[in-house]
């Protein structure tokens, strides 16, 4: 479903070039919930920027969904963003001043889906996440995990090949990380593909597969050695 | 798609009112000077005739005496004399129509004694006048040829006078008096817009005159002559004797006070100006026209252009007002610019969501005209006061002898400036969001995410 194939990302400036991933070769299929792990500034953001379209790359290729995504159009990009994946942020992301229903309308907006479609999906993705019924509410009315969850509904109403989360539970407590990452794996556990990327080593053993990122290099573990891998870390 | 972009325009629009509201000013602002000075160059520079102002020539011929001075532009060139005026009428050509014309001046009377006497001032002409010149008639008609030889005492008023003395009733057959003299009313004319009183050659003023009267009666009742004219040495007693309302020494004196015109289609032009080429040769004959032969038949375009190019101060004043308006725009960039950036969070989760470049420049675009129809019904507001203030300035400049009627066309709005006005601020308000808008979708979305 996800396949990088010699991945580079180089960041230029006049004086400096830093090599923000090198030479990655990936490939996450269909269903898996994968965590990826590394220290501050090893290049995890690059990764789920470039995964999630929001980046383009220099060297290598990355097939999503059978497809190349090198080199296609900004346009394009958009397009494979909004129908393909859905963004989970630590900071949430929601607009402030729009009601849930509309936060989680937005996506599905760009699709240009009708307007009964539309409402199915976000009663749909509400319900899923527990907060069908405060869709007319303001994000600043809800708790971090309820807002959370919200974003979870935003990503999940477009029914997207794969969900990525850059640290979703940073910013929430334990007992709403906890909440959130049973939502996830809820979520998972239905066949929607997820790669998240986390500080927390307890979540990050809950993924099937564990990436360590390490100065922009890619180790791709599987469970079985993940648990002692990041156990010893 | 379209609805949703406009209703995230609205929203966008009363998110930060203070931001709006000052956009839409700098753009009112801008815009409302600029029309108001474009109003007034639009309306002083608009042709009267125009659909046939380049086949209407003004004649001048050069009679004076050989110690005169150069004149620095045929506009400046003497009118034409009498005699002149008398003998060119005679030399028809088919298909050309020659008319002339001069103001005089008189107590004009009616039998309604509630209505008191006026000073007023009349254009005396020929029959040809109604029908080159084409004034709209709302009740009769002008003179014909045959009552004007027989030097018939008729009269076309203006409509303003017809409401003035009769209340707008239709006073065809009616009577009026010129000092001693009853003239009958043949004719009323409507609201006759002319952006310059072209035929007498006063073009700063719009209005036409009230009264018209066959030059016929006028000669030989001595109506005089108003305002001056151009009298040789030679003739300076002549002019003199003028001055006293005594028009018979003028007839034939080489004093031009008439201003001759003639409608003359294209292909006749070259024959029409030989016919006068060899009338002043003939008449040189005579002893006339002793300098060079000059003479300049010029259109009304070109005589128009002559006097627009000449309004320093209008000319002057657009280059500031343009200045001003794009001063305005800087402003409006500058304003957009720091309204759009601190969206680019937003914006940039919207891209992350899926929103196209050309979405997003959509919303953006709809919010600007939305902003450019404000300050563009702001500006026409603005530019509707800025016209009245000018207009009391020119009221004031003039000591107050110009009438309002006089100057007010130069100084109205109509639908072709409120539309340009319109299109203006849209467009231009477009032009200033270019780089905030560009800016904007050009922030790298992954840039925004991460941040708090």
């Amino acid at each position: 479903m996800l396949r990088m194939e010699n991945v580079s990302k180089i960041y230029r400036t006049d004086l400096v070039e830093t090599h923000a991933l090198r030479k990655v070769d990936l490939h996450i299929k269909s269903g898996e919930f994968v965590s990826v792990t590394g220290p501050s500034g090893s290049g995890k953001t690059t990764f789920l920027n470039l995964a999630g379209a929001l980046e383009t790359f220099e060297e290598g290729d990355y097939f999503l969904d059978g497809h190349n995504v090198k080199g296609l159009s900004d346009d394009k990009l958009s397009e494979i963003r909004n129908q393909k994946i859905g963004f989970i942020f630590q900071s949430f992301n929601l607009l402030p001043d729009l009601p849930l229903f509309d936060n989680v309308d937005v996506p599905l907006r760009y699709r240009g889906m009708s307007a009964k479609e539309r409402k199915e999906r976000i009663e749909h993705a509400l319900e899923t996440v527990g907060l069908a019924s405060r869709m007319q509410h303001l994000p600043t009315q809800l708790s971090g995990g309820q807002q959370q969850r919200v974003a979870i509904a935003r990503a999940i109403a477009g029914d997207p090949l794969f969900l990525l989360a850059d640290e979703p539970t940073g910013n929430l407590d334990s007992l709403m990380a906890q909440q959130v990452m049973e939502l996830l794996e809820d979520i998972n556990s239905k066949g929607t593909t997820i790669i998240m990327v986390t500080h927390d080593d307890q979540l990050a053993r809950r993924a099937h597969r564990n990436i360590q990122i390490f100065d922009g290099q890619v180790s791709d573990i599987e469970k079985s050695v993940a648990d002692d891998v990041i156990r010893s870390a | 798609m379209f609805s949703y972009n406009f209703h995230l325009a609205l929203k966008s629009l009363k998110e930060r009112p203070a931001l709006t509201l000052l956009t839409i000013l700098a753009i009112a602002t801008g815009l409302g000077l600029y029309t108001t000075v474009k109003t007034m160059s639009y309306q002083s520079g608009q042709v009267p005739l125009a659909h046939k102002s380049k086949n209407v020539f003004l004649l001048q011929m050069d009679n004076r005496e050989v110690t005169a001075d150069a004149v620095e532009h045929q506009a400046r060139m003497v009118d034409t004399t009498y005699k002149d005026t008398l003998n060119l009428m005679q030399m028809e050509m088919p298909g050309v129509k020659q008319t002339f014309n001069w103001s005089t001046y008189g107590i004009l009377n009616v039998e309604d004694e509630n209505i008191n006497p006026l000073r007023t001032f009349a254009a005396v002409t020929n029959s040809a006048f109604f029908t080159m010149f084409e004034p709209p008639f709302l009740h009769g008609n002008g003179w014909d040829k045959a009552t004007e030889e027989s030097g018939e005492a008729v009269i076309v008023i203006s409509k303003l006078m017809n409401d003035k003395l009769f209340g707008g009733r239709n006073s065809v057959g009616e009577s009026v008096r010129i000092n001693t003299h009853v003239l009958k009313i043949i004719g009323v004319l409507d609201t006759w817009h002319l952006t310059h009183k072209f035929y007498d050659r006063s073009f700063s003023r719009a209005r036409p005159d009230n009264f018209f009267i066959p030059y016929s009666f006028a000669m030989q009742n001595g109506l005089p002559r108003r305002a001056g004219f151009d009298c040789w040495a030679a003739n300076a007693d002549i002019a003199r004797s003028f001055r006293t309302e005594n028009t018979e020494r003028l007839i034939n004196s080489e004093c031009a006070w008439v201003t001759f015109w003639a409608e003359v289609p294209e292909e006749k032009f070259a024959d029409y100006r030989q016919q006068i080429i060899s009338y002043m040769e003939s008449e040189r004959a005579l002893g006339r026209f002793p300098r060079e032969l000059v003479m300049y038949l010029t259109n009304l375009n070109d005589q128009l252009a002559y006097v627009h190019g000449r309004n320093q101060f209008l000319n002057t004043f657009s280059v500031l007002a343009t200045l001003f308006f794009a001063v305005c725009l800087l402003n409006a960039v500058g304003i957009l610019l720091a309204k759009f950036m601190r969206r680019k969070k937003e914006v940039s989760l919207r891209r992350a969501l899926g929103a196209k470049k050309k979405t997003i420049i959509m919303q953006h675009l709809l919010e600007v005209i939305i902003i450019g129809f404000l300050g563009g019904v702001l500006g026409i507001v603005i530019s509707y006061f800025g016209l009245q203030g000018m207009m009391s300035i020119r009221l004031y400049s003039s000591d107050y002898t110009v009438r309002v009627e006089d100057v007010l066309p130069y100084f109205q709005l109509n639908w072709t400036m409120i539309g340009h006005a319109f299109l203006t601020g849209i467009i231009c308000t477009i032009v200033a969001s270019i780089y905030p808008i560009w800016r904007l979708c050009n922030v790298p979305p992954a840039s925004q995410l991460k941040s708090q």
